[in-house]
């Protein structure tokens, strides 16, 4: 659980109903790593490049990425944050978004993004794709200290 | 008198068609006139030409008898000055030919009183003279030749001579005369004749120049509204191309309006039915505390709190859930035809009967469960379109169907193709239920269905179907009778051609 720890979830969402709703049921998976939340791409960019505790500085991470925010499209955080050589390219960035278009999963998916999770409105699911994404979270846990050492 | 005439026949098409009628009429007529007065004009210079001949022969006639008369009375006087027998004969001869000369001319002048009067007297004075000839020469026969030159110096014979040779002269006149009149009878038909022949050429050439010029107005006319329709033609063009522009633009505007509304619908849809759940969880949870407390400490539990923890909260949440699930369930339908909508169309050749067995064989179970048959009917057209959404049109309808049977009657579907010039028409008749004749424009619009809602659904196939047959450049219709059956008629290019540019 200590390893654990140390992975920072970053959440940039929008929606603050979806944002706690996607907290509790990381939390009830059992989950307790840091969780820190943006409403807008400016803030959330700003804290991952630049911010001393943020995962370009320092530590490992893992993106939860809402596609729809109110100041930058979610697929330009993700090409920025997947960019070739950026300092954040192995970090695994989960999108998280009630678009179930094919084309635009296709495209987070050539972008780079990890995991594409759609937001069901059928709460079950919702909840179950959350829980998975805790088990997906001890997996990632390797490469993440790798990149770090 | 060309703008009056073509005041009096107007200028419509059909006072212009009257007017040429009417001229190519009078055309006829003059022509008519100029054949008439010619062959009557040539009547008459035949009949005159007879009638000349006719006077060359009396005038022969008379002159044959005026020799003949003469020669006798030569031979005659030859006989008496020297009683030669061959001078006898020769007056003989010549007397017995004269009154068949004569009776000629008669003859010839049959219808002339005025020349019959004038051969009486010529006959009688032939008569005379052939009396006295007689005498004499039978004084000379008689060897007294003296008494009958003393009889031939007292009948002044000479006299009578001169006589008849006015009277034959007078008979040549009068038919001069009637020559001269019958001529100029002829000149004056002729004249005629040659006042119709120029009053028919008159005519003819003002009806042709009016002819002419109507032609050439009317001509003039249609070049005039062949232009128009043409300027019309091309305007007509522009303006459907820059209809198409604001429709294609419209629809364009719908589609994304729809993609964002279903989109930024969802997000608070989410939340609803995440905190909803989190509310059953905790309504649970209560209930759970109202059960225990209700255990051990009875007197704290109100009556309301039990009902608020194990009927009002738990209802109320149900409600909202069946609530969210429907209105997830209609924005995605919205979703997914705004989605069909930007969806790129790939026409392909596409076997018809292939793809119906292959909805039949999707279907085939619904369909035995049913109790229901499907047949194809005749052979169906293969067509070049999109194969997806003609698969999505026909398994909606052939799934109506199936769906809407009336109940106690065994299901029968039909589904057959027809091919009408460039378009193919395809049919889906059932004995279903049947769609009232109000509700017949409805069933194609969105969420919106007919008859009993006894069947689940949302009123979204129909909208889907419609919207695919307009995508495809194609037309949908249905017939109807309540608890007959129903029919949809869907009418498509053969060859799906133009591949709408999609964003």
């Amino acid at each position: 659980m200590n390893d654990h720890r140390s992975v920072t979830i970053v959440m940039i969402e929008d929606d603050e109903g979806h944002a706690r709703l996607i907290e509790k049921n990381i939390r009830r998976a059992g989950i307790l790593n840091d969780i820190r939340h943006f409403t807008d791409g400016t803030t959330a960019l700003d804290y991952l490049y630049n911010h001393q505790d943020g995962p370009a500085l320092n530590g490992p991470a893992l993106i939860l990425l809402d596609l729809n925010l109110p100041d930058m499209s979610g697929t330009d955080i993700l090409a920025r944050i997947k960019a070739e050589g950026g300092p954040l390219k192995r970090t695994p960035v989960v999108v998280l978004t009630t678009t179930d278009d094919k084309v635009e999963i296709q495209r987070c998916y050539d972008l780079g993004c990890n995991v594409y999770i759609t937001k069901p409105v059928n709460y079950e699911s919702f909840a179950q794709a959350i829980r998975q994404l805790g088990l997906f979270l001890s997996v990632i846990q390797v490469p993440a200290i790798e990149g770090d050492a | 008198m060309y703008s009056v005439l073509m005041r009096w026949f107007g200028t419509t098409d059909r006072a212009i068609r009257r007017f040429l009628i009417t001229a190519m009429a009078l055309g006829f007529v003059c022509l008519l006139a100029a054949g008439i007065a010619a062959t009557w004009a040539m009547t008459r210079t035949v009949a005159h030409t007879e009638s000349v001949k006719h006077t060359y022969e009396v005038e022969l006639a008379i002159a044959r008898a005026s020799n003949a008369t003469e020669q006798a009375e030569a031979s005659r006087r030859g006989y008496m000055l020297t009683a030669n027998p061959l001078a006898l004969a020769n007056y003989q001869k010549a007397a017995k030919a004269l009154p068949g000369l004569i009776d000629s001319v008669a003859r010839l002048t049959r219808d002339n009183p005025v020349q019959q009067v004038d051969i009486a007297e010529l006959r009688r004075l032939n008569m005379d003279l052939q009396q006295r000839r007689a005498a004499t020469n039978a004084l000379v026969s008689g060897g007294r030749r003296q008494m009958a030159i003393d009889t031939f110096a007292q009948e002044s014979g000479a006299q009578r001579i001169a006589d008849m040779r006015t009277l034959a002269a007078r008979m040549a006149g009068e038919e001069r005369r009637l020559m001269a009149v019958r001529d100029a009878d002829l000149d004056a038909s002729l004249r005629a004749f040659y006042v119709i022949l120029a009053i028919a050429g008159i005519l003819l050439v003002l009806v042709g120049v009016a002819t002419l010029l109507t032609l050439l107005r009317y001509t003039q006319d249609l070049d005039r509204s062949r232009a128009a329709i043409q300027d019309f033609a091309e305007s007509l063009e522009e303006l459907v191309a820059e209809r198409t522009a604001d429709l294609t633009r419209a629809n364009d505007e719908i589609q994304r309006f729809a993609y964002i509304v279903s989109h930024d619908l969802r997000a608070p849809l989410v939340n609803v039915m995440g905190f909803t759940a989190e509310l059953d969880t905790a309504t649970g949870a209560l209930a759970e505390l109202i059960d225990r407390a209700e255990e051990r400490a009875p007197d704290i539990v109100t009556e309301e709190a039990r009902l608020a923890a194990r009927e009002d909260l738990p209802e109320a949440i149900g409600f909202i859930r069946t609530s969210t699930e429907k209105m997830d369930r209609l924005i995605n339908a919205i979703l997914k035809l705004s989605r069909e909508g930007r969806r790129v169309l790939a026409p392909e050749r596409i076997d018809m009967a292939v793809v119906i067995d292959g909805i039949i064989a999707t279907l085939r179970h619904v369909i035995d469960e049913r109790g229901a048959t499907i047949v194809i009917e005749g052979d169906v057209p293969a067509i070049v379109s999109d194969r997806l959404a003609i698969e999505q049109i026909l398994s909606n309808l052939i799934e109506n169907a199936v769906k809407y049977l009336q109940p106690g009657r065994p299901g029968r579907i039909v589904v057959r193709g027809q091919r009408s010039g460039p378009r193919v028409s395809l049919e889906v008749e059932d004995n279903g239920r049947g769609i009232a004749p109000s509700d017949h424009a409805r069933v194609f619009d969105l969420f919106r269905r007919a008859g009993n809602q006894d069947q689940p659904g949302e009123g979204i196939g129909l909208a889907h179907v419609r919207a695919l047959a307009y995508r495809l450049g194609g037309t949908i219709d249905v017939r109807s009778e309540l608890g007959v059956g129903t029919t949809f008629r869907l009418s498509l290019p053969a060859t799906l051609t133009e591949v709408q540019e999609q964003r």
